[in-house]
């Protein structure tokens, strides 16, 4: 088990990423890098491939040590061998799989028995079927913009959960990412900075037709 | 007898015959050599064979053999050089020969072609300049820098000073260039012959008829020998690479590296040397049955002293990390594996240095620094290496501008990212002037930046440059369950440099709706944003009422 920030634990089955799974997150974002943060925090090394955006100033604020990551920003077409190389040195590998042409059953099967030799965890931002656990933002909204003044302070989020086996569980969870200190905190759904009931910006209406 | 005898006493290393190939040199061999140049080398060293059997590759285009018993057989030094130029120049290469004692000296005396007589070797050490420590591995270069520096103009200079002073100030390094310009070989080779068979071997069952595998075989083959060695504190400076052809032929080579043999370096010498035998094979173009075993041997053991790390602010990279990091770096080229390095500056992308694996991590700009003007605040999450093309608009459909004193001419209101469809701005701030570096005009840029709230939830860092708007960073958690596609292959060709981008993704079809079961219960909500949004009317300036300012303390609106 692999070393989650606390506000993340909620999220997660058992508070934290589970060796030898994958978790995927819909889209990358800062999300991703909060998910590494605490366990490259807690001495783990961390390979991100295929994301040359990758915010590492933004990672290290959430505790990303940028000394113990490797950043591959294009790994070509042969990725599933660079993932597989990372993940023999690299205890969390975070990929985004080009977006071009659709991984195939074959690949991924081949990565996961990889995965699953080693101790790794492997964070895919972007579709990967047959993850343990999945991850999304039903919505978001940044704080402290105005109309021509402020400037960005914290995000308030409300994140999802769910997956296989023992996340099959929807989980679902209010958070500061990040904060207006720079940290990640669950956010209080009875104080948010917009309210819930009346379409927040950037939420999906959905939150009103869950049903069974 | 006697003279040789009182050699082997005071350590002088024994005649070694070195044969270069100019045209072969220089061959990257990580890049991966054309099979063209790999058979012309298998070629040389085959010819090279002929004359002794025991040849080691010192590196592409460089062999190097013990000059005594051959010379003996074919009449003395200068018949066998005369003799070996000759049959190398029959294959069409052009090639040098040099001999002196000690394989260091005799690739000194290979540049010019010379002899170098028994015994005259320090002499012919010692007019050498110092720059020829510099070897192929920074550490020797910079080495061998350090000491023109500090006066030290040729090697005599560098051997007169005292070994003990040498080894202590300049370490393991030092104290085998030290060797070397005294004209002993580099480290002391343990003489115990090793105590175990430590040879590693895979057999290819069926037969690989392809040299890829088998490469990738020798990678993890590598890999084990490390082990093995490690686990005795040993180290070997040359390994012997044998394999077996199921037709019962073998290529045996000498590959020797005065550093440590890497997994990866071991690995681009099996390449090497099976692009260059494959179509040595008689035959047909097929070799016949391919390889069925491959054996790496370790030879001249040394003990490992292990590698000397900075005093501080290093973090130390263990060897399974290094070893992943080069395994990336063979398959992608040294660039491809970077580490980042938090520094100073002003702009997002200049806060961030990567530096390849490997080298001396600094960051480009000092951090401590107040470095004004910077974006304060949180740091974006996804910085974008090539700034994205945008237009940014407001209510009446004009493009946004920013005058000489800083006035924005309307407040803007919808932000089109190139790629992606438009989207409706909810809240922005800036603009936030920058005027760096306006003594370079190179690097000279004056530009307006601003931050950018959208209806979807995310946040951009726009810039103004020279009338055309660019998005930096972004600031967002990650999509809205809705499909990754759109933006990741927006995002992905960009840096890519694919040409056809613009075309590629604004004539791509707009996401598919994510059917309703496939995430469950809350699959609903992976409906496509901005399908919902238009009939819902979200209204701009609520963002500004209730979130924005009500948190927002201390900011003031800019004014120029």
């Amino acid at each position: 088990m692999l070393p989650a920030l606390p506000a993340l634990r909620g999220l997660l089955p058992r508070g934290g990423l589970a060796r030898g799974s994958v978790v995927a997150v819909a889209e990358f974002g800062l999300l991703c890098l909060a998910l590494a943060a605490a366990a490259s925090a807690d001495g783990a090394w961390c390979g991100i491939a295929g994301i040359p955006e990758a915010g590492v100033l933004a990672a290290a604020a959430l505790g990303l040590d940028a000394g113990r990551t490797l950043l591959v920003p294009e790994p070509g077409p042969s990725w599933p061998q660079v993932v597989a190389s990372l993940l023999d040195g690299c205890e969390l590998v975070l990929l985004r799989p080009p977006a071009r042409t659709p991984t195939s059953a074959q690949v991924r099967q081949r990565l996961e028995a990889t995965l699953r030799r080693g101790r790794g965890v492997l964070l895919v931002a972007g579709d990967w079927p047959g993850a343990q656990l999945r991850l999304r933002v039903a919505s978001q909204r940044w704080t402290g913009l105005g109309d021509g003044h402020g400037r960005l302070r914290a995000c308030c989020a409300q994140v999802v959960a769910d997956g296989r086996g023992e996340a099959a569980m929807t989980r679902t969870c209010w958070l500061w990412l990040p904060g207006e200190d720079g940290g990640v905190a669950v956010a209080d759904p009875a104080d948010l900075p917009f309210d819930v009931l009346q379409d927040p910006p950037g939420a999906a209406p959905a939150l009103h037709m869950v049903s069974g | 007898m006697s003279a040789r005898g009182a050699a082997v006493n005071t350590g002088t290393p024994p005649r070694v015959m070195v044969v270069t190939c100019p045209d072969l040199r220089g061959t990257d061999l990580s890049a991966g050599p054309d099979p063209q140049t790999a058979q012309r080398h298998e070629r040389v060293i085959a010819a090279v064979t002929g004359f002794c059997p025991d040849v080691e590759v010192v590196e592409p285009g460089v062999c190097a053999f013990g000059a005594r018993g051959p010379a003996r057989y074919f009449g003395g030094e200068a018949a066998l050089a005369a003799r070996i130029t000759a049959a190398l120049a029959d294959l069409g290469v052009e090639s040098q020969v040099g001999v002196a004692d000690g394989l260091f000296a005799a690739l000194l005396a290979a540049r010019d072609g010379r002899t170098v007589p028994p015994g005259g070797t320090a002499r012919f050490l010692a007019a050498q300049p110092t720059g020829v420590l510099a070897g192929r591995d920074p550490a020797g270069q910079d080495l061998a820098a350090l000491l023109v520096r500090l006066g030290l103009r040729t090697l005599a200079d560098f051997a007169a000073l005292p070994v003990r002073d040498v080894a202590s100030r300049f370490g393991d390094a030092g104290e085998g260039a030290h060797r070397l310009a005294r004209g002993l070989d580099s480290r002391p080779l343990a003489t115990r012959p090793p105590p175990a068979d430590l040879s590693v071997a895979h057999r290819f069952d069926p037969p690989e008829p392809r040299a890829e595998p088998v490469v990738f075989a020798a990678k993890a083959l590598a890999g084990r020998l490390h082990d093995g060695l490690a686990a005795r504190g040993l180290t070997c400076v040359r390994v012997q690479v044998k394999a077996t052809w199921a037709d019962g032929q073998e290529s045996s080579r000498r590959w020797r590296h005065d550093g440590l043999l890497s997994a990866t370096a071991v690995a681009d010498r099996v390449r090497w040397q099976l692009d260059g035998w494959q179509p040595a094979a008689p035959g047909e173009e097929n070799t016949p049955g391919g390889i069925i075993a491959l054996r790496l041997v370790p030879d001249l053991l040394v003990r490992a002293t292990g590698q000397q790390l900075a005093l501080w602010g290093e973090t130390l990279v263990s060897d399974q990390v290094a070893r992943a990091a080069m395994r990336v770096q063979a398959m992608l080229g040294h660039e491809a594996v970077l580490r980042p390095v938090l520094g100073g500056g002003r702009n997002a992308s200049d806060q961030v240095t990567p530096i390849p694996f490997g080298e001396k991590t600094e960051p480009r700009l000092p951090a401590g620094r107040p470095w004004p003007g910077r974006v304060r605040g949180a740091a974006p999450g996804l910085v974008f290496p090539a700034a994205r093309e945008a237009e940014v608009t407001d209510d009446a459909g004009r493009a946004v501008t920013v005058s000489g004193r800083c006035a924005v001419s309307a407040a803007p209101a919808r932000l089109a990212v190139r790629g992606d469809p438009p989207r409706r701005i909810t809240g922005w701030a800036g603009p936030w002037p920058l005027s760096e570096r306006w003594w370079d005009p190179s690097a000279a840029r004056r530009c307006a930046r601003f931050q950018l709230a959208t209806e979807d939830g995310r946040a951009w860092l726009a810039v103004l440059q020279d009338g055309r708007w660019l998005v930096e960073a972004g600031y967002w958690l990650s999509g809205l369950g809705q499909s990754a596609g759109l933006l990741a292959g927006a995002a992905a060709p960009d840096v890519l440099g694919d040409g056809g981008r613009a075309g590629g993704t604004s004539g791509r079809p707009p996401p598919p709706r994510t059917p309703a079961g496939r995430v469950g219960a809350l699959g609903r909500t992976a409906l496509p944003l901005l399908v919902q949004l238009p009939g819902r009317r979200g209204h701009p300036r609520r963002a500004g009422r209730r979130g924005g300012p009500a948190r927002d303390r201390g900011a003031r609106p800019h004014r120029p």
